[in-house]
């Protein structure tokens, strides 16, 4: 009986997973395929230095197609010129995005951090401006600009998530990435008006993106420190266990822990009990 | 009331005043115990203890019976917990954790969560009863401070409660850190690093608590095992016995009112008004925390995993009654004296270990320093409203307060979060607040008190003027009849003695001693 | 009210006793209707049944967390609601009254209780004041010496054991799984927990290793080399309560310790500028041996984690 509930939780975080990945394969057709790279994407792209690990094929990068970069010019110029500079170079209120990589401009602008709305410390995420086919336009002349730096990504990653092991990436989850997202990924404030967000609404490949390109505040995880095996484990755990989790004692109230089982302990054991006290008893 | 009734008398009367064979069973029983225990004439007195009715009587109620609630489901959980650091490979049903290692009091926890019927719902229900407990202690407090119901002869009480105030904290603090998971783990980080702070001893204390430096040899659960369910509750069990012995020694206190006296208890006896309204009012405790032992999750530590002292998480605030002392901590600011080959760190050693000393101390010397402040030695029975203790209710109020800012300021990086502003000034928000808003509050509840009792008729609706002008231009006000309930002296009962006998049907009967028959009473 | 008639069977029933009539007012119960009271009180307590029911039920094929504690919630409530109510409402209203007896003694039964500890206590100490002493010396050795095997047996002495950890001139930096790290492992602005080679795991040679800019990094004085290629090794045991300084903010270059938000600067030899740690973290100083692997110059040079009497 209770197995079932847990296959309950996971199956679909695993198909959701391995929908978004579809998603992105079928939406986009014409994301290009792993078998006919454009001239930027080499065999060994994932980490463009020598990683101390076998390469492995658990995350494979792309490249949008070069026909994007015209469209992608048009939506750039009208959308993040007036503030990153027409040639992307930056300003006084943004900074460079040549040789970021297509898997930085891919992730905010895919979570929707990016157009900004209001300039606050930390861009949040919200519903994306842009569609896929547009974001990759956007991706993809970006990239045209300057290539990626060694330290960032050549490509989108697209994560294999059968090949992650939700043990694995829990201890990594715990290690590397709870201390500023929580335990449970519910996201917590840190210093200066900096957050860690929730990790609630992110999908596989941009989970990825997060952890090889350092976003704001977040540590930059190159190959040699977290290899792709492993960063295919942390996706596994994070799209399973933090976004589906086991809430089998019933209301996971936020997963912020103690803050909310006080409130509620109060509110309603105490204050509950207390409203019938008041009944029982006389009001003299 | 020891009724007589006529079912029984009619068993022993039978039909036409003969005399019957068999007794009275209630009698043989109460004579049985009688001549072995002599609790007749006691037993009597006991029943018809009177007890006030007064709702806000029932918040101690709250905390014994969550106390009960705890000794039941928490000797269930102990049934199935394994007091041991030892490391094991986990097996269980919960994928995330399969063959990582964790301790046996780990695994047990989460065994006891998704392998045992009913297991998740009793263990959360402990957990919300601790919550509740310590809750419930904490309002029935604040009715004993704000009624003056520490005054003489109550002094021994308040201070027996004080102390069971610290039993059920500590008690929920070592419960928690029971399972041994990543979140109760830190609180133990930050217990050792709190006894390490105290001058001279502290490392012995530490190291001989724990086996040596944190984590120590793994002896520190099985330690705080056995503390949490044989010694402090043993007190804890004994301090409650001695709480309730003087109240009923004593007798509870009452609001003033129609008929009531320091002299006398007005109120419901024991049997059967009281004991059908707490045994109800225990159902209806149970009821609250066994819903929300399965509807609203609490600590579920397979979400947190194995705690290991290199592992750690953010919002890892300890359970809400901890939450002074955490919030005590965040806002200190970063006092550390080393003089002499010697640290003295201030800013752990203060929030953590000087300041809840003199809390509790201050708790403890309240009715003697209130009544060397005002004079009263004199004995009250009669409660105080809040009102009418100016004084007394701006400083409980400024305290509550306090406190209370305490607790939000455990709570910073989270506040930060929800509300999107900067965790710095989050901090000195609280820095100032922690001195501000109590002030505010006191001063606030002092004049709100000192305008509530002087207004004659307050709390009661008024009663509407009417004014007429008659025909020469002349103004009459003429005061209307009050609504019905509204009357100040409206019919109330004066209290009467718990009747001894009852007079049922027209008739009465006595019940004679098991043997000799019954005599028929001439009615009076 | 009685009707104050007394009552003298002579056999079994005490004289003096009042007798009240079953209709009196304060033997009325509360309700205004009991009998609708009554209907009503019993439909809670059915409800309280099936609820008891359903739980048993639902146990019985199983179970299900939330099930469980609704029905046992409703169960336990509804009958505890119900037999409150039946308390409150059906029962006698009273108000009933009885005697505050006086508390205290009288005053010579206070002289007496004071006189019998005082004159019985003269008999004892009666020219044997000496007996007293030593009694209570012995009283008071043994009040010290039981604490010695309830306290100290316990466990070891500290000795030196907060001074030093496992770091030791050329220990190689590794992960928790046993890695060497070597100097082309971490990009810029990329962090990871390390230990001493043997020691993965321990609680006090946790270690952040950050990789900064280099043209970023203060060197502090005596801290030259200690920082190789923007490497930072400082201990992630926070100064303050011990926790892991988990948080790596790689734009502000900063360490959050998520418990009580104490914040290190990166930059700058790990010194605390915000927060309640006293103490900046130690740092490890490291090198990069002829294979590009890291390891450490020598250990802390001072105790790692949160202040003590006996730190220096």
């Amino acid at each position: 009986m209770r197995k079932k509930l847990r296959v309950r939780y996971l199956l679909p975080g695993m198909l959701v997973g391995g929908v978004a990945v579809a998603g992105l394969l079928t939406s986009g057709a014409s994301v290009s395929q792993a078998a006919t790279p454009p001239a930027p994407k080499a065999a060994g792209t994932v980490a463009l230095k020598t990683a101390t690990r076998a390469a492995d094929n658990i995350i494979t990068y792309h490249v949008p197609p070069s026909s994007y970069i015209a469209p992608g010019r048009t939506l750039f110029e009208l959308n993040c010129s007036s503030c990153h500079g027409v040639d992307a170079s930056g300003t006084a209120r943004a900074p460079n995005l040549q040789g970021l990589g297509p898997a930085t401009v891919d992730f905010w602008v895919s979570t929707g951090r990016m157009p900004l709305a209001v300039a606050t410390a930390q861009p949040v995420q919200k519903p994306a401006r842009f569609n896929r086919k547009e974001t990759l336009q956007i991706v993809a002349f970006v990239n045209s600009l300057a290539p990626a730096a060694p330290d960032y990504p050549a490509g989108i990653p697209k994560v294999n998530l059968s090949a992650g092991d939700v043990v694995e990436g829990n201890s990594l989850f715990v290690l590397n990435c709870a201390g500023c997202h929580t335990i449970t990924g519910a996201g917590d404030a840190l210093s200066n008006g900096f957050f860690a967000p929730s990790l609630h609404k992110i999908y596989p490949r941009q989970i990825a993106e997060a952890i090889r390109t350092g976003p704001t505040q977040m540590p930059h995880f190159g190959p040699g420190n977290i290899s792709d095996k492993q960063v295919a484990d942390i996706v596994k755990y994070v799209t399973t266990s933090i976004q589906h989790p086991t809430n089998q004692g019933g209301l996971g109230l936020g997963g912020i822990g103690p803050v909310a089982e006080g409130f509620i302990g109060l509110l309603f054991g105490v204050g509950g009990i207390m409203l019938v006290a008041f009944w029982l008893g006389d009001r003299k | 009331m020891s009724a007589l009734t006529s079912r029984s008398a009619g068993r022993i009367r039978g039909r036409n005043g003969t005399k019957a064979t068999k007794p009275d069973p209630v009698v043989a029983g109460v004579r049985w115990l009688d001549e072995r225990l002599g609790v007749a004439k006691g037993g009597r007195t006991l029943l018809d203890k009177i007890f006030p009715d007064h709702w806000s009587f029932l918040l101690g109620e709250i905390a014994l019976y969550s106390f009960v609630v705890l000794i039941a489901t928490g000797i269930f959980v102990s049934l199935y917990f394994i007091p041991s650091a030892k490391e094991l490979i986990y097996h269980g049903p919960y994928v995330p954790l399969r063959g990582s290692r964790v301790s046996a009091a780990f695994e047990s926890t989460v065994n006891l969560s998704f392998g045992v019927r009913s297991g998740l719902v009793i263990r959360q229900m402990h957990h919300w009863a601790a919550d509740v407990f310590v809750g419930s202690i904490a309002v029935h407090m604040c009715r004993i401070f704000f009624t003056g119901a520490f005054r003489k002869p109550r002094e021994l009480n308040w201070m027996i409660g004080i102390t069971l105030l610290i039993l059920a904290l500590t008690n929920g603090f070592i419960g928690y850190s029971l399972p041994d998971d990543l979140v109760s783990g830190t609180g133990l980080r930050i217990m050792f690093s709190i006894v390490l702070s105290i001058p001279v001893v502290g490392s012995y204390l530490a190291t001989f608590l724990f086996g040596g430096n944190f984590p120590g040899d793994g002896s520190i659960i099985p330690r705080l095992f056995i503390l949490h369910v044989l010694v402090v509750p043993l007190i804890i069990f004994g301090l409650l016995g001695a709480h309730l012995g003087l109240l009923v020694r004593q007798k509870h206190t009452q609001f003033p009112g129609h008929g009531r006296t320091e002299k006398n208890v007005v109120g419901s006896p024991m049997y059967p008004t009281f004991i059908a309204k707490t045994t109800g009012f225990l159902f209806v405790t149970t009821g609250v925390l066994w819903a929300l032992g399965g509807l609203a999750q609490i600590n579920p530590i397979w979400q947190f995993g194995q705690y290991e002292p290199y592992k750690i998480s953010y919002a890892v605030q300890p359970d809400w009654y901890m939450g002074w002392l955490d919030g005590a901590l965040r806002i200190m600011p970063p006092i550390s004296w080393t003089l002499w080959g010697h640290t003295i760190p201030f800013v752990i050693l203060f929030p953590a270990v000087l300041f809840p000393g003199i809390c509790f101390n201050l708790f403890y010397v309240w009715p003697m320093v209130e009544a060397k402040v005002t004079g009263d030695r004199a004995e009250h029975n009669l409660l105080d409203r809040p009102r009418d203790k100016p004084r007394r209710t701006a400083i409980g109020v400024a305290s509550l307060t306090f406190f209370f800012v305490l607790f939000a300021a455990s709570s910073t990086d989270v506040l930060a979060n929800y509300f999107k502003v900067s965790l710095n000034e989050v901090l000195w928000f609280f820095r100032f607040a922690v001195f501000v808003i109590p002030s505010a509050a006191g001063i606030f509840a002092y004049y709100l008190c000192r305008e509530m009792s002087g207004v004659p008729g307050i709390g009661r609706r008024k009663r509407a003027v009417v004014i007429t002008r008659t025909a020469q231009g002349e103004y009459e006000s003429v005061s209307t009849a009050p609504r019905p309930g509204d009357e100040a002296d409206h019919e109330e009962l004066l209290p009467t003695p718990v009747p001894a006998r009852i007079e049922l049907n027209g008739e009465l009967e006595s019940v004679e001693a098991a043997g000799s028959g019954v005599r028929r009473i001439p009615r009076p | 009210m009685s009707d104050g008639t007394d009552v003298t069977s002579g056999n079994g029933a005490p004289a003096g006793v009042p007798i009240t009539k079953f209709d009196d007012p304060h033997l009325q119960p509360y309700a205004k209707n009991p009998r609708r009271a009554e209907m009503l009180i019993g439909a809670i307590l059915l409800i309280g049944l099936a609820g008891f029911c359903a739980y048993g039920g639902l146990y019985w094929v199983g179970g299900q967390t939330q099930w469980e504690a609704v029905f046992g919630g409703i169960g336990f409530f509804a009958f505890g609601f119900g037999l409150s109510a039946w308390g409150k409402y059906l029962l006698p209203q009273g108000p009933f009254v009885e005697d505050r007896h006086d508390l205290k003694s009288t005053e010579p039964e206070i002289e007496a209780m004071a006189a019998a500890i005082e004159d019985r206590g003269k008999m004892v100490f009666r020219r044997r004041g000496f007996l007293g002493t030593i009694l209570g010396a012995g009283a008071g050795v043994m009040g010290v010496v039981i604490t010695f095997p309830l306290i100290r047996s316990l466990g070891p002495q500290p000795k030196k054991t907060f001074d030093t950890t496992n770091w030791r001139s050329g220990s190689h930096v590794v992960d928790l799984d046993g890695r060497r790290i070597h100097r082309a492992d971490l990009e810029v602005g990329g962090s990871l927990t390390v230990f001493p080679e043997g020691h993965q795991g321990s609680g006090v040679d946790q270690t952040m290793l950050i990789r900064a800019d280099t043209k970023d990094i203060t060197t502090l004085p005596g801290r030259d080399t200690w920082g190789p290629k923007g490497y930072l090794a400082y201990s992630k045991m926070c100064t303050h309560a011990g926790c892991p300084v988990g948080l790596y903010q790689q734009v502000a270059q900063q360490l959050l310790c998520p418990c009580h938000q104490s914040l290190f600067d990166v930059l700058t030899g790990g010194n605390p500028v915000f927060g309640p740690a006293p103490r900046p973290l130690p740092q490890l100083p490291l090198e990069i041996d002829s294979q590009g692997f890291l390891l450490a110059q020598a250990g802390y040079d001072q105790p790692v984690g949160p202040g003590f009497w006996e730190r220096s």
